[in-house]
């Protein structure tokens, strides 16, 4: 899967995680820029990832994370 | 030893720190390390020489677990050494802190008769067992990379934040004692350090030492069942609030003080709570490093694969709901409140702030479904948000302070209006009466304390520009702040800290334990 494809199907996982057809995603963006990131929010978006994908993250791992940047490197290792 | 004690400021203190500077000063990490970890042991030690024995054991069982985890290769064998080390923690803790308490329900509940001696409970050990639960899966994980005995006897008693935390994490301490930077001499280091602990010094033994006297007759006569009218009622209650966050607060400022006397940051512990704007928010500001534990390791690890569960199944929001968020903030709460303390008025305090996160998180669903693209999710207004959320840890306190469920109730009875407002408002003797119970120093302070905690900035805010904690980054300063209380190193702030360190200094005569000491 090259860089593009991915990037195609997290945005609209997001976009359908926060029910929002405009969303775009930038790799700055954290979790207080977007008013309905809650913990189910973010919850709801791994699993949607492990599901879409097919993997599975680590509770460690994404306690971790500081922004979307953080997140699409932790996706694309898991990817490969 | 307690921080606020002549021994500790006047003579442990100056001693550890000149031993230290000029073992340093020769660059010997080893030395510097050993020096400090006794400095520790003996700080440790102080309070009850046989428990040295119990902290000992049970950071070379958790060194030699977590070397045995490191040998290990990803797989089951793996898993089971690491339940095992994190089962070896609990029973420690669960004996030490649970034992009486288990046995004598157990006594109430099948009318049995088992006697247990009453096991006092160590100091600090609800702190070390959880910091050493997150080493064992930080290592187990493999992002842990072993220095040796010694560093990590270091990073488990470095004394500033042994007994009452911040709960620390090994990959945040170990870079920071390993650098050499840290044992140079820094007397920027030493002014910094010195200011945060002096703040802290003074939230405790000047400000909270004082408050709790408006506290302890009114929840000891609520054990006894004796007359509480409206007023105190909640004047107890209220002082108690500002209390507890002026102790806890107070101590935390005094750990990250004295750790960076030794050029080492801790992470922040209290970022002001009472401005939170919801409950959720409350738990981002109160107790931040226990709330991340928790979050990492029992919030998630239950709500994950519930969540999995949930949304492979297709299953509606409202299930989804209950397997991501009710059910497992209901445990973890339940857990945090056992952990603050063994005893029924904890656990119910503890469930009361699972049930309030869970009310937040519905209202925060439905706030989404009905005003879509909000801007805010506050529209009660920034301040009504903040009233509310302040009231509602204000009655949760009640249960953390009484010392029964029974005592809670006659104290939230009258708060609530149980006991009828007693004051006659129509008669001129109930407005004379009322008078007099608003002008009291008690009241008083209490309602400039409210005013401090809803408005003022904090230590954090005050030291911002010299990074005075980990993690500080996030933290908003208003203009108003900027200007006018922001720290720099000059003759003002100087006078500033002299004063409150010799008002501090003069409070000391009449010590009194830390209210976290008992956890």
């Amino acid at each position: 899967m090259d860089n593009n494809e991915i990037m195609r199907k997290v945005t609209t996982i997001f976009q359908e995680v926060f029910d929002d057809d405009e969303m775009s995603i930038s790799p700055e963006m954290t979790a207080s820029d977007v008013d309905s990131w809650d913990s189910l929010t973010h919850i709801r978006l791994i699993i949607s990832h492990e599901l879409a994908f097919n993997i599975r993250f680590d509770t460690t791992e994404i306690s971790e994370l500081e922004n979307v940047n953080d997140f699409i490197v932790l996706l694309k290792q898991k990817i490969s | 030893m307690l921080f606020n004690s002549y021994a500790f400021i006047l003579v442990f203190l100056p001693i550890t720190l000149i031993g230290y500077y000029s073992i340093a000063g020769k660059q010997n990490l080893k030395l510097s390390a050993l020096w400090l970890v006794s400095a520790s042991l003996f700080f440790y030690g102080w309070w009850n020489p046989l428990y040295l024995l119990l902290i000992v054991f049970s950071i070379s069982c958790n060194y030699l677990i977590g070397n045995f985890l490191s040998t290990l290769d990803k797989g089951n064998m793996k898993k089971y050494s690491l339940i095992m080390g994190v089962f070896v923690n609990l029973s420690l803790l669960g004996y030490y802190k649970y034992a009486n308490f288990f046995v004598d329900n157990l006594n109430e509940v099948i009318n049995t008769n088992f006697h247990l001696e009453t096991i006092i409970l160590p100091l600090a050990i609800s702190f070390f067992t959880f910091q050493q639960i997150a080493y064992l899966v930080d290592v187990y994980k493999g992002d842990v990379r072993e220095h040796g005995f010694l560093q990590y006897c270091l990073f488990v008693t470095f004394f500033p934040q042994l007994i009452a935390g911040p709960i620390v994490h090994h990959k945040e301490m170990m870079p920071q004692f390993l650098k050499k930077l840290s044992y140079k001499l820094s007397y920027k280091n030493l002014a910094i350090g010195l200011t945060i602990f002096s703040i802290g010094l003074f939230k405790k033994v000047v400000i909270a030492d004082n408050i709790s006297l408006y506290v302890g007759p009114v929840f000891s006569t609520a054990e006894v069942a004796g007359y509480i009218s409206f007023f105190d009622a909640w004047r107890a209650s209220l002082a108690y609030t500002l209390q507890l966050y002026f102790d806890f607060s107070g101590y935390s400022d005094m750990a990250i003080g004295l750790a960076r006397m030794f050029s080492i940051r801790l992470p922040m512990n209290f970022n002001s709570p009472y401005k939170a704007n919801s409950i959720i928010d409350f738990w981002r500001r109160w107790h931040i490093t226990l709330t991340r534990f928790l979050t990492t390791y029992v919030y998630l690890p239950i709500s994950l694969p519930l969540t999995r569960y949930s949304m492979m199944n297709n299953f509606g929001n409202k299930i989804q709901f209950v397997h991501s968020i009710a059910i497992p903030v209901l445990i973890t709460f339940l857990l945090s409140g056992l952990w603050h303390g063994a005893g029924w008025t904890f656990i119910v305090w503890g469930l009361l702030h699972g049930c309030y996160i869970v009310i937040n998180n519905l209202w925060r669903q439905f706030h989404k479904s009905y005003f879509r693209n909000f801007k805010s999710v506050y529209f009660l207004g920034g301040f009504t948000s903040r009233l509310v959320t302040f009231l509602a840890v204000v009655l949760s306190f009640v249960l953390f302070r009484a010392e029964s469920i029974f005592g809670a109730k006659v104290i939230l009875d009258a708060m609530f209006g149980g006991n009828g407002l007693s004051l006659q408002i129509g008669t001129a003797e109930g407005i004379l009466a009322l008078a007099a119970w608003s002008m009291s120093s008690g009241t008083v302070l209490i309602i400039i304390l409210i005013g401090v905690v809803f408005f003022a900035p904090n230590t954090q805010q005050i030291m911002i520009r010299y990074q005075p904690a980990l993690e500080v980054n996030n933290i908003e300063i208003k203009a108003l702040y900027k200007n006018l209380f922001q720290w720099k190193p000059n003759y003002k702030w100087a006078l500033f800290t002299l004063i409150i360190l010799f008002i501090s200094m003069l409070s000391l005569a009449n010590v009194s334990e830390f209210l976290y000491y008992n956890f």
